[in-house]
C-alpha cells in the first residue's frame, strides 16, 4: 500500500520543520518564473528539487491561499468550455518584495549555519 | 453523492457556517481535484494528496486571522441578549400571572428559565452567534477558527446552569484572548466576525 501523505515527512524531523518554515519562500520563488496553476506548482517543486522538497497538495494549497489573502499572489480563474474552472496564480508587486525579503532572510540564515558547522565546536 | 463531493463536504463542515470562505474553499478544491484528474490521476489519488479533511480545513482556517473580541463588546452583546429576553418574557409573565392559575404560572416560569439557557446554546451551535453577538459583530469559534460542536456549545453554557456565571466571566478580564474559564475548557473563543465568516 502507498504511504499516507505526511508519513514520509514524519521520518525526517529537521527537513519537515525547515520545509514548513520555508514553504512561502518556495512558492513565491516558483511563481517568479510566471503564472502557474496548483498542479504545476506541486510537480515543479518535486522535479526541481529532485524529490527532496516534495509536498502534498494538502500542504501546498493552504499556503497559496494564505499568500493570496496577504496580497503576495494574485489569482485568475480560467473557465473552459466544459469542465471545472482552473485557478491560476501569479506574483504581485508586493509578492516580489516579499520574495526578495524572504530570500535574503534564508540566505543569511543558511550562510550563518554553514559558517557555524565548519567551525570546531569548542566554546572558549 | 460522489466521493469527491463527500470529501469537500467534510472539509467545508469544519468551516464557520454561512461563510464566504466555505464557497471559496469548495470551489478551489473542486478545481485542484480536477487538475489532478486531467493529468491522469484518479480521484482517490487526488483526495489522498489533499489528506485528512479536518487537517486541511484547519490549514485553510490558519490563513484567516482571528481578532479577539474585547471584554466590553462581549458584555454589551450579553446585555442586549438579556434585554431582548426580558422584552419577550415580560409580557408573557404579566399575562400569565394575572390571568392564569399559580400552577400554570410556575410551569411557564420554568419554561422561560430553560429558554434562557437553551437559546444561546442552540444559537451559538447553529449560527455561531446569539442575536446580541450578531448586532455587536461577534461570533463564537473553536480556537482554530472552525465552527463549534454541539458538545462545546453545551460546555460554554454550563456556568449558567451551575450558577457560577460571574466567576466564569471574571476570567475574561484577565486572560489573553479574553476567554471565560468555560471557554478555555471548551477550547472555544469569541472573535470579531470578519467578511469571511458572516
Amino acid at each position: 500500500m502507498a504511504p499516507r501523505p505526511g508519513e514520509d515527512d514524519d521520518r525526517k524531523g529537521i527537513a519537515r520543520e525547515l520545509k514548513r518554515g520555508s514553504l512561502e519562500l518556495i512558492v513565491l520563488h516558483l511563481l517568479s518564473h510566471g503564472e502557474a496553476y496548483g498542479y504545476e506548482i506541486v510537480t515543479a517543486l518535486t522535479e526541481r528539487s529532485n524529490g527532496g522538497l516534495e509536498v502534498t497538495d494538502g500542504t501546498l494549497y493552504p499556503v497559496l491561499y494564505r499568500l493570496e489573502r496577504a496580497g503576495s499572489v494574485a489569482v485568475r480563474w480560467e473557465t473552459p468550455q466544459r469542465g471545472v474552472p482552473r485557478k491560476y496564480y501569479r506574483l504581485t508587486k508586493s509578492g516580489q518584495a516579499e520574495l526578495a525579503r524572504l530570500r535574503h532572510e534564508w540566505n543569511t540564515f543558511a550562510d550563518a549555519m554553514a559558517s557555524l558547522l565548519r567551525q570546531q565546536p569548542e566554546i572558549t | 453523492m460522489s466521493v469527491e463531493q463527500a470529501y469537500i463536504d467534510r472539509v467545508i463542515a469544519q468551516l464557520p457556517r454561512e461563510a464566504t470562505l466555505r464557497a471559496q474553499v469548495a470551489l478551489e478544491l473542486q478545481s485542484h481535484i480536477a487538475e489532478r484528474v486531467e493529468h491522469g490521476h484518479s480521484v482517490e489519488e487526488a483526495l489522498r494528496q489533499l489528506g485528512d479533511p479536518i487537517v486541511l480545513a484547519e490549514s485553510y482556517l490558519a490563513a484567516v486571522p482571528l481578532i479577539p473580541a474585547s471584554f466590553w463588546r462581549r458584555a454589551a452583546a450579553k446585555l442586549l441578549d438579556v434585554v431582548v429576553y426580558v422584552g419577550v418574557c415580560a409580557p408573557v409573565v404579566l399575562v400569565v400571572v394575572y390571568r392564569y392559575q399559580f400552577v400554570i404560572a410556575v410551569f411557564v416560569g420554568a419554561f422561560l428559565a430553560a429558554i434562557s439557557a437553551v437559546y444561546p446554546l442552540l444559537a451559538e451551535y447553529r449560527y455561531g452567534k446569539t442575536l446580541g453577538k450578531h448586532w455587536l459583530g461577534l461570533r463564537v469559534v473553536r480556537e482554530s477558527g472552525a465552527r463549534i460542536s454541539f458538545g462545546q456549545s453545551v460546555v460554554r453554557q454550563l456556568p449558567l446552569a451551575l450558577e457560577i456565571f460571574w466567576i466564569d466571566v471574571l476570567f475574561a478580564l484577565f486572560t489573553e484572548k479574553s476567554q471565560r474559564a468555560f471557554e478555555i475548557l471548551s477550547k472555544t473563543r469569541a472573535v470579531v466576525a470578519t467578511e469571511d465568516q458572516s
